[in-house]
């Protein structure tokens, strides 16, 4: 694919056990993204998601394959992409602005303008009155929302979200789904969010993958077939439903029979 | 209300406490060489306190401070080497400890052969009774950075020298305060005791001195002294914590909700143990 933003091909990870035996992580994955899109990946927990994140963001070498960012071989080298972890990862000592502003800080960005661009997109990230308060001072919706704000200013073209809003209440976080929707078209980043939430993958997603137990295969491809202004009304629709039922299917199909049979529910 | 509770219930105890010791002392016909009254150790404070302890008080006070910084500067230094020095940890690290094993004292009179009689030995007894607690206290805090921290940094392309600055550091300030403060008052015992040998001057001298001539009504004025020498640096410790770290003080602006169960009219009658226990 010529005119993707990120092209990953035979990507093989495996790492060393706790008994020197060799982990197979990750099996041949292909994946690949045009400029704005939204991709997930969706799988059972412990499938080796994260470790397909920290090969991206290159904090590990792969056994084999290849990631190109805009045709440039990333492969091992971190700084290249946005990486949003799970936990919102703010650090304490540091008020709101001192936080989103880390990318360029660490960067050797002049300060002072970094600043002034994060002050004007407070309000857009509904954080405005908080720029000095402390992290410990806001609740778990804005900490994420400062999170994905520092996200967002370290410019870089390919965002990687870790579950981002695992930790939230269901309410927080359906109302964050839409925001991050808007803030993914407003600021044209390309997006791969990573979830266990049917639900969330289809709702946010222009492509959704789905991936099979360790080592992590893709299972399958649904292609997310709505209207890209989505709202949350878009969940009621027949064609929503029968997107996420494909996914469930999917999902369903590469999981242990027993556990299917049991009614485990996918976490 | 709490604030002054604070304050208040240690003056009282301490007040009863001199008050049963004054009458134990009067009851008991106890002499002053064995346990002076507090009244009597208050007179020689008032007596002798501008013309003999407080002199020999800035001679100490001295020391105090110079070895709690020499400690501090020591501290860091060995911290940063364990801690980034694999080499240094298992080489070096074992020696530190074992040095805490050897009783200053006995190291005291050599210290005063090389250094000769002045304040540099007394400086270096000081910091060496002051230097381990708050090492050990640093390395803990550098090391309490989380995985996931630094592999966050890494997608940054931090430099070692901003992860250490803007991300080892702060976490570990907690843990260095609580170091500086041990080693705040270890600082005022290891000059006293470093002025028992080969010293001439100074609180922990005069203290010595009075005991052989059993003046204890001044011995306790000096540890009165010492007392209230340790409670000041430690309470100076504890203020540029709070301006250091003011995040740790900061009141959560949006706490999150108490969790109530909403009672329903009719079920709130036949269950006033229930309805009552949400208020509290």
């Amino acid at each position: 694919m010529i005119d993707a933003r990120l092209h990953i091909s035979g990507l093989h990870c495996s790492f060393r056990g706790t008994d020197g035996d060799r982990i197979e992580a990750i099996r041949d994955i292909d994946l690949s993204l045009r400029p704005n899109e939204f991709v997930s990946i969706i799988g059972p927990s412990g499938c080796g998601k994260s470790t397909l994140f920290n090969a991206i963001a290159g904090l590990l070498h792969p056994d084999t394959g290849t990631i190109l960012l805009d045709g440039r071989d990333i492969v091992g080298q971190p700084g290249h992409v946005a990486y949003m972890m799970q936990r919102d990862l703010l650090l304490d000592w540091r008020t709101v602005l001192q936080n989103v502003t880390l990318g360029p800080e660490l960067a050797g960005a002049p300060l002072k303008e970094a600043r002034a661009h994060a002050r004007m997109l407070l309000k857009r990230f509904n954080l405005e009155g908080f720029e000095d308060a402390y992290p410990s001072m806001l609740s778990g919706g804005m900490r994420q929302r400062a999170a994905l704000l520092r996200t967002i200013l370290c410019e870089r073209p390919v965002i990687l979200l870790d579950e981002p809003f695992g930790a939230l209440d269901a309410l927080t976080r359906a109302s964050l789904h839409e925001w991050l929707l808007g803030i993914q078209r407003e600021f044209r980043r390309t997006m791969i969010l990573i979830t266990h939430d049917p639900e969330e993958a289809v709702f946010l997603s222009d492509r959704v993958y789905v991936s099979t137990p360790r080592p992590m295969r893709i299972a399958g491809v649904v292609d997310i077939d709505l209207p890209r202004d989505r709202t949350h009304e878009v969940k009621l629709s027949p064609e929503f439903a029968e997107h996420e039922r494909q996914v469930l299917a999917l999902l369903r199909s590469e999981m242990p029979p027993e556990a299917v049979d049991s009614g485990v529910r996918l976490q | 209300m709490r604030r002054t509770r604070d304050i208040l219930a240690p003056l009282i105890l301490v007040a009863l406490v001199l008050i049963g010791w004054e009458a134990a002392v009067h009851l008991f016909s106890i002499q002053a060489y064995v346990l002076p009254a507090p009244t009597r150790i208050a007179q020689v404070l008032v007596s002798d306190g501008r013309r003999i302890i407080f002199p020999q008080l800035g001679i100490t006070l001295f020391e105090i401070l110079s070895g709690y910084a020499l400690a501090i500067a020591v501290a860091f230094v060995l911290s940063v080497l364990i801690v980034y020095s694999n080499a240094f940890r298992r080489g070096v690290l074992p020696l530190i400890v074992a040095s805490q094993t050897i009783p200053v004292i006995a190291i005291a009179p050599v210290l005063v052969i090389w250094f000769g009689y002045n304040s540099i030995p007394r400086i270096i007894i000081t910091a060496i009774v002051a230097f381990f607690p708050l090492t050990v206290a640093v390395v803990t805090g550098l090391q309490a950075v989380d995985p996931l921290q630094l592999a966050f940094f890494r997608t940054l392309k931090a430099t070692p020298v901003q992860v250490f600055f803007k991300l080892r550091f702060p976490i570990a300030l907690p843990n260095i305060f609580a170091g500086l403060k041990v080693a705040a008052t270890l600082a005022v015992v290891g000059a006293t005791i470093s002025e028992w040998v080969g010293a001439s001057s100074g609180l922990g001298y005069l203290i010595a001195q009075d005991t052989q001539q059993l003046n204890t009504a001044r011995v306790f004025a000096g540890l009165v002294v010492l007392g209230v020498c340790g409670m000041t640096l430690f309470g100076i410790v504890s203020l540029v914590q709070r301006l250091c770290m003011p995040w740790a003080y900061a009141r959560p602006r949006f706490r999150r909700q108490k969790e109530r169960i909403p009672v329903p009219q009719n079920a709130a009658v036949s269950l006033p143990s229930a309805a009552a226990g949400t208020g509290s």
